[in-house]
């Protein structure tokens, strides 16, 4: 890992290593919770504080937890701490924890949120943990945010549930549903790819590392995966 | 092994850690968490009570309540009830949710979930505001839906009933059967709450209906709204009452009463009119006529056609008086037509003769079987003229 | 009769309806990872019914025994998704042991069952749906075959987009996402008949 300095290990994740449109990791949520952008912000955010929490928790253990028990712990940090704001959005916005539903349990099974703390979390001081926390937390919020509101805006012709009157009459209902999610995302991606030129790290360049499954994965089925996209 | 005990335990710790917070966390949020619950589920609430502030939950097992009613909510400021029922309407269940003053006023009332044909249930509840339990009878009926009118307007009484009740007040809440079955075993208790209407084939002036006691015990006459009860020899059940004698002359009426079968065939002009006749001993016709309803009339290349008679027997005197009817078979549509079968239509042609039996009201939103109906009382007077010798 | 037409609808629904992958998202990394030969997206498939079967078994006792029982609702993230990577390290040991023919053509995905979110997410939502012991099993099953069903149409599909020239930004996962996009919109169209063939039934 070459040095880092304190900027660049926060705006790594939001843009360069984006979570979503770059590393494509963490894809459910941003698939499920994108129909508005008020359950997109939401579970962004969600993810921001459970993905700081861990990566902190995590850091700061670092030296405690064995290596052979690592993955277990993790889950139960994580699962911890995704339970813990579960009941705190249960109790201080009900609303967005009817919308989220089952994809706020979810987290717990994030890939972000396993990646980042096999791939950072273990080898970094907390305070650099925490700021990876805090900008793959952005960048996923961001490209969440991204993506609900082209959904949000062409599919049901509001935002943040403030209706857009001029939109109504041409407004393409089929972006709310679960067909238009994979295709917001599928051009989403082709969009960065464009504006990167291709030069965007792919998720191969990461190999294994990248992989939240890579420290249970004793077989070649992971390089396969990675070989591909 | 030391070194798997060391992770294990390490293991173990975080799990104990993290339960902790989880515990900690808990405990903050449970009271809110219920807290919100609460206020969503009063929030349904507050759709039938606007003017409400809280709602809390009723024991309802401390009172009887009418049947229908699911679940009881108190306004905490005591402004009045919310009452969610359970009532049959026309395709399955519906689920009603009225809201009542203390006083017995409905605040709304909304249909749940409901299967109904038509669908207007949905908002039909609107109608309900401001109305109190006599004037809900009065409430405009949904068109075409005799059933899931009648239901929602029950299930409205009933939420009357259960606030009246849980205010203290008494209500009635049985059922108009309930009603007539605990008035016939006040009456003849030796009946063992088994009764028969009897279709009557005399005449029984004064008398508005007859019920017999399926064990032979004896009779129960009505009379407005007494209900008489008469041993199977004549003696009154309670001694003293008025018209001993009528009752008496009544049961040895009925009981050596008997019924002669008349050979049709005889009669080529009845051939398709009528199913069957009987002359009874004391000269009246019991006659069974058929009546072309919606069954066959409206059965065109569009409805199905059930190809099936409203076959009505009809008790008359000699001279065209009718002295009861009775629905045998219908197969007219469910929920419309169908409502011919009920005594609340048939009964209404008891008494009358050629001169006045069509007048009586008709089914709602079922022309075709009113028509067919009355088209079979009309062969039934025909049939007598004939049999009692007469010219059809 | 009742309960069986109610089994038959939830079975449906789970596969075609509420495709776990195609509507609710449910395990699409493994989808859009895994989906590209057609033997391995089978493998997969059958793996991940199995797992979520044998979660499921696991997971409705300790919910409706221990944890409402206790109070303790809060632990169900937790404990659920510890049993479901106990359950697959144990699955992969046995199938090691027992049938190592078997262990080669599944094991390998096993360990990329754990994180697969529709493991957990059935678990939890037969929890939530207040499905009974049987209803959950069925519903499980029922997740598990749509997750195979979309496997393996999707990896028909992908061998296809191989073969195409695509234009050069959507070549990846740009296409496969789109690709999955009109798969599921061809999913989106079971939705009135299930309901329509059980009336009221479905739920």
């Amino acid at each position: 890992m070459e040095k880092k300095t304190t900027g660049s290990v926060l705006f790594n994740g939001i843009l360069k290593e984006n979570p979503v449109l770059v590393l494509i990791l963490g894809t459910c949520p941003t698939l499920a919770t994108t129909s508005t952008v008020n359950g997109a912000v939401g579970m962004g955010l969600a993810a921001l504080v459970v993905l700081v929490c861990s990566n902190v928790f995590i850091s700061l253990l670092r030296r405690i937890i064995p290596e052979a028990m690592r993955i277990p712990c993790y889950i139960v940090i994580i699962a911890g701490f995704v339970t813990i704001v579960k009941l705190l959005v249960q109790a201080f916005f009900p609303d967005l924890y009817s919308t989220l539903g089952v994809y706020l349990d979810l987290i717990t099974v994030n890939c972000i949120i396993l990646g980042r703390a096999e791939m950072f979390a273990n080898q970094n001081p907390v305070v650099a943990s925490a700021l990876d926390g805090i900008g793959m937390g952005i960048g996923f919020t961001l490209a969440l945010g991204a993506m609900s509101t082209v959904r949000e805006v062409f599919g049901a012709a509001s935002f943040a549930g403030i209706a857009i009157p001029f939109l109504e009459p041409y407004k393409i209902e089929f972006l709310t549903k679960a067909p238009g999610g994979l295709l917001v995302y599928g051009l989403l991606i082709a969009l960065i790819h464009v504006i990167t030129k291709g030069k965007a790290p792919k998720k191969t360049s990461f190999s294994c590392a990248s992989c939240p499954n890579a420290g249970t994965c004793r077989t070649g089925s992971c390089a396969e995966k990675g070989a591909e996209s | 092994m030391k070194t798997h005990l060391k992770h294990l335990a390490v293991f173990v710790c975080i799990c104990v850690v993290m339960t902790a917070l989880l515990a900690v966390t808990n405990a903050v949020t449970a009271p809110l968490i219920e807290k919100n619950q609460n206020a969503a589920a009063n929030q349904a609430l507050l759709a039938v009570m606007p003017d409400g502030s809280g709602f809390e939950t009723v024991d309802m097992a401390a009172y009887e309540l009418p049947a229908t009613v699911t679940e009881v909510y108190k306004e905490t400021a005591g402004l009045g009830y919310v009452v969610k029922l359970t009532t049959a309407g026309y395709a399955s269940d519906m689920v009603i949710m009225c809201g009542v003053k203390a006083d017995g006023v409905v605040t709304g009332a909304v249909c749940l979930s409901s299967n109904e044909t038509l669908g207007k249930e949905k908002t039909y509840g609107e109608n309900f505001t401001d109305k109190d339990a006599a004037a809900v009878d009065a409430v405009d009926v949904i068109a075409g839906a005799t059933k899931t009118t009648q239901a929602y307007k029950n299930a409205v009484k009933d939420a009357v009933n259960t606030a009246i009740i849980l205010g203290g007040g008494s209500v009635d809440i049985r059922t108009e059967e309930e009603i007539l079955a605990d008035n016939l075993d006040a009456a003849l208790p030796a009946g063992e709450k088994a009764f028969d209407k009897v279709f009557r084939v005399d005449v029984f002036d004064g008398i508005d209906a007859i019920y017999a006691a399926q064990n032979g015990a004896g009779y129960v006459f009505v009379v407005g709204e007494q209900f008489v009860g008469v041993n199977a020899d004549g003696t009154l059940v309670t001694a003293g009452a008025d018209n001993a004698a009528m009752y008496a002359d009544a049961v040895t009426r009925l009981q050596s009463s008997t019924l002669e079968e008349i050979d049709l065939t005889a009669y080529p002009a009845l051939e398709k009119t009528v199913v069957k006749a009987h002359k009874t001993s004391a000269g009246h016709y019991v006659v069974e006529t058929k009546g072309a309803g919606y069954g066959i009339k409206g059965g065109n290349e569009y409805h199905p056609a059930s190809n099936e008679y409203i076959l009505v027997r009809v008790a008359m005197t000699a001279d065209g008086k009718i002295l009861d009817c009775l629905t045998v078979s219908e197969a007219e549509t469910d929920g419309l037509g169908d409502a011919c079968a009920d005594e609340s239509f048939y009964g209404q042609f008891v008494g009358k003769t050629e001169q006045d039996y069509t007048d009586i009201d008709a089914i709602s939103g079922a022309t075709m079987t009113t028509d067919g109906y009355k088209q079979a009382i009309e062969r039934a007077f025909e049939a007598v003229k004939l049999l009692s010798g007469g010219d059809a | 009769m009742d309960m069986f037409k109610t089994l038959i609808v939830i079975l449906l629904s789970s596969v075609l309806v509420d495709n776990y992958v195609l509507s609710r998202f449910l395990g699409i990394c493994p989808f859009l990872g895994v989906s590209k030969k057609l033997d391995q997206a089978t493998g997969m498939g059958i793996a991940v019914t199995a797992v979520m079967l044998i979660a499921t078994a696991a997971t409705w006792p300790i919910q409706y025994f221990v944890l409402n029982t206790l109070h303790l609702e809060f632990l169900q993230n937790i404990l659920f998704i510890l049993i479901i990577a106990a359950l697959v390290q144990m699955l992969e040991l046995l199938l090691r042991k027992v049938s190592p023919a078997l262990h080669k053509g599944l094991g390998v995905y096993l360990p990329l069952i754990t994180t697969n979110c529709a493991v957990l997410g059935v678990t939890i939502n037969n929890i939530t749906d207040g499905y009974s012991f049987i209803e959950s099993m069925v519903s499980s099953l029922g997740c598990g075959l749509g997750f195979l069903l979309a496997m393996v149409l999707f990896s028909g599909l992908r061998s296809r987009i191989d073969e195409s020239n695509i234009p050069a930004p959507f070549r990846g996962l740009a296409v496969t996402l789109i690709a999955a996009s009109f798969i599921s919109l061809a999913f989106m169209g079971f939705g009135g008949i299930v309901d329509n063939i059980f009336g009221g039934a479905a739920v």
